[in-house]
């Protein structure tokens, strides 16, 4: 990250999603934010593909007979030479059938982070543990951990429904609902007065509706994803059939979700008994369709949640948010 | 204070960063970490009761035990290598002198088989067959002499130096290490530099670019005298701990050496007649590496068990304690991953690693035994 001489360089927040990683920092009062894609495209090597790639500044790491072009440019690359984007993380966690996850982690971190000789704290995101699995987070937690304290960081990590929480519910006192809904995962979080009270993570997110509308459309997945993030909202019909699958299993996520957290505040015997309604709040990539904000409060709304809530509303800059919010964790602890 | 007068006041603040700054320091520290899931709320209520244990000076009991020294502050940043050049300033028949303090006492310094280029094996070639020769030390091994222990008061002054020069002469006719820091601090060169010294047997150590394997020749070897009590872990002295600071700082000066290769024998010692690690055990678990000037490099994954397929016991877990047992749980998590992305059941990864281990050893063996016979 090329940094501003006026910025806040004490403290970083990194939101690593499955999908997208995003570095923020503080310059004066306005927060910046700077975006890769979790992704990586091999490419047969050529010196002059090599050379091209360099002269265009397009981030590429030459790996014998093969050239890795990762980060934004892969989604490019992958459209051009019809495959799909192989990716570092899965379903939130570090990909462990990905052989070159780690070292092309390093290499998208590296380009929006440098390495550092000055005490400088980093906050990054965690997902919480899937609900009603095993927490199988620590070899993920513990190797980025790893990785941004070897570029010099002193680094925190934050659950990712508490960073929702931390940057957009400031003005209840951080108390209410963090939803994050990602790539991988939907990640949620309840806290109270900033204090993480539950959070736990639902699989079905983005990458689930990409991969199974590509299945039944014959499309690649990152095709999808491209659809989705381009045309894609939840009003009206769909004339095209891409779309239409699209709604059917963007309506199934939403369900997984809300079904999520009743289960969730149903099994809870610890929650406390709240007379104060929370809000909540809707962040991330997948939640970004124009309509999805109405859909999921339809049926959250529908689920009789045991718990009341206020309003139900989406973040200022959903695809910053969490990344905002692990920065105001870093902040918060200078 | 009551909880609706914290909510007024933090309403109050503007700065969302002031505002949980506040909160979190009137409902309780470290709340940004997630919380266990079923223990979150009670949480909350411990938190003024647990928010006491960060009270400097604040004891739950009168036990001495709970009493750490804190450690040193750790100037560099971390995770980054920061050199500090450190020069000869006078060298006399027995001592030289250095610009940081260091003072080597070369009294019982001996030569030793040369350091002859060694073999390193680049960490992204498949198994590790492509090698490259260096010649320069490219890191430190620490270990404890493992000697006879005088309680270390001032009336035991001359048994203390007397165990101490026998301790310095079996170590120079062993040609055991590169340097000895006795127990009043006094650094002594043994082995050469630009020598072998047998100190680190069978042994792996990796960095970021290289698979170091028998560190006899790639590491410079430093020996504590110091004696692992039953039961207990290593430990050193406030003197032995500054010699071992200023002496790393010129060592890691002298040859770029990166904090990553600064470790223990613990962390690099194998056995490779039952592929366990931790033969030996030296500083297996309270080596003073921030005190040092060094990352806790502990929590640094053993090459041995994630490119070798190594395994650990019980013992060495136990001996260990909690801070290597972090590193040997992310070498275990990262061989599991490893055999997921190749497909093979763990076992079979396993065995395939062992097999490159195996293939290295005969090779540096044959290696070996034709330097002999080229040097006869």
């Amino acid at each position: 990250m090329q940094h501003n001489e006026k910025a806040n360089n004490a403290a970083l927040g990194l939101d690593v999603g499955t999908s997208r990683i995003c570095v923020a920092q503080r310059v004066g009062e306005e927060f910046q934010f700077e975006t890769q894609l979790n992704a990586f495209v091999t490419v047969p090597f050529s010196n002059m593909t090599e050379s091209v790639l360099t002269k265009e500044n397009i981030p590429h790491t030459v790996s014998g007979p093969e050239i890795m072009v990762h980060g934004n440019e892969s989604d490019r690359f992958a459209d051009l030479l019809n495959v799909d984007t192989r990716r570092t993380m899965t379903k939130g966690v570090l990909n462990p059938v990905e052989p070159d996850s780690l070292p092309m982690f390093r290499k998208i971190v590296g380009s929006l982070l440098d390495s550092t000789s000055e005490p400088r704290k980093l906050c990054f995101t965690v997902p919480a543990a899937p609900l009603g699995a095993e927490e199988n987070l620590t070899y993920h937690e513990a190797t980025l951990r790893h990785v941004l304290t070897e570029m010099g960081y002193q680094v925190k990590s934050i659950n990712e429904g508490l960073a929702v929480i931390y940057s957009e519910l400031e003005s209840t006192n951080y108390t209410g609902i963090g939803i994050s809904c990602g790539g991988g995962l939907c990640n949620v979080c309840v806290a109270y007065l900033s204090v993480p009270v539950m959070s736990f993570s639902i699989p079905k997110a983005g990458d689930y509706i990409d991969s199974n509308a590509a299945s039944v459309t014959g499309e690649l997945a990152n095709r999808v994803r491209i659809a989705k993030e381009d045309s894609f909202h939840f009003n009206g019909f769909h004339s095209d059939k891409l779309l239409q699958v699209l709604n059917v299993y963007y309506d199934e996520m939403i369900q997984s979700l809300v079904q999520g957290i009743k289960q969730a505040f149903s099994n809870s015997r610890n929650l406390p008994k709240q007379k104060r309604p929370l809000p909540v709040v809707l962040s991330g990539g997948t939640a970004l369709p124009h309509g999805f904000r109405a859909r999921f409060e339809k049926i959250f709304n529908e689920a009789n949640l045991p718990v009341p809530t206020s309003d139900i509303r989406m973040a200022a800059d959903p695809l910053h948010t969490s990344a905002k919010g692990a920065l105001v964790a870093a902040l918060a602890d200078l | 204070m009551p909880q609706f007068l914290t909510e007024w006041k933090a309403g109050k603040i503007k700065d969302p960063v002031a505002r949980l700054r506040y909160l979190q320091l009137k409902i309780g520290a470290g709340s940004i970490h997630a919380v266990p899931r079923r223990t979150r709320w009670k949480a909350v209520s411990l938190l003024p009761a647990l928010a006491c244990l960060f009270i400097p000076g604040f004891k739950a009991s009168n036990s001495d035990d709970e009493l750490l020294p804190p450690p040193a502050p750790h100037l560099a940043a971390v995770g980054v290598d920061v050199f500090t050049d450190v020069w000869l300033v006078e060298k006399t028949h027995d001592v030289e002198t250095y610009s940081n303090g260091l003072q080597i006492d070369d009294r019982y310094a001996v030569s030793n088989e040369p350091r002859l280029p060694y073999p390193v094996f680049g960490r992204n070639e498949p198994n590790f067959s492509q090698s490259t020769l260096r010649a320069q030390p490219a890191g430190i091994v620490y270990h404890t002499t493992e000697s006879d222990q005088a309680s270390f008061e001032e009336n035991q002054n001359r048994t203390l130096q007397r165990i101490g020069q026998e301790v310095l002469s079996f170590i120079k006719r062993n040609r055991c290490y590169h340097f000895v820091i006795d127990r009043f601090g006094q650094v002594f060169r043994i082995v050469e530099e630009s020598d072998v010294a047998y100190h680190a047997g069978n042994s792996v150590w990796a960095d970021s670019d290289a698979i170091y394997v028998n560190l006899n020749a790639s590491f410079l070897g430093i020996a504590f005298e110091t004696r692992t009590q039953p039961g207990e872990l290593a430990s050193a002295n406030p003197a032995q701990i500054h010699a071992a600071r200023v002496l790393t700082q010129m060592l890691r000066g002298k040859y770029r050496i990166h904090e990553s290769n600064c470790v223990t024998h613990a962390q690099v010692s194998v056995n490779p007649y039952n592929m366990l690690v931790g033969y030996h055990t030296d500083w297996a678990g309270n080596f003073p590496f921030l005190e040092v000037g060094l990352n806790d490099n502990y929590t640094a994954p053993p090459a041995s068990i994630y490119a070798f397929g190594f395994d650990y016991d019980p013992v060495f877990v136990h001996r260990t304690g909690l801070r290597l047992w972090q590193g040997l749980a992310l070498a275990e998590d990262q061989l599991r991953t490893q055999a997921v992305a190749q497909g093979l059941r763990l076992s079979q990864y396993r065995s395939l690693l062992r097999q490159n281990y195996k293939e290295i050893i005969t090779t540096l063996k044959a290696a070996s035994a034709k330097e002999e016979r080229h040097a006869t």
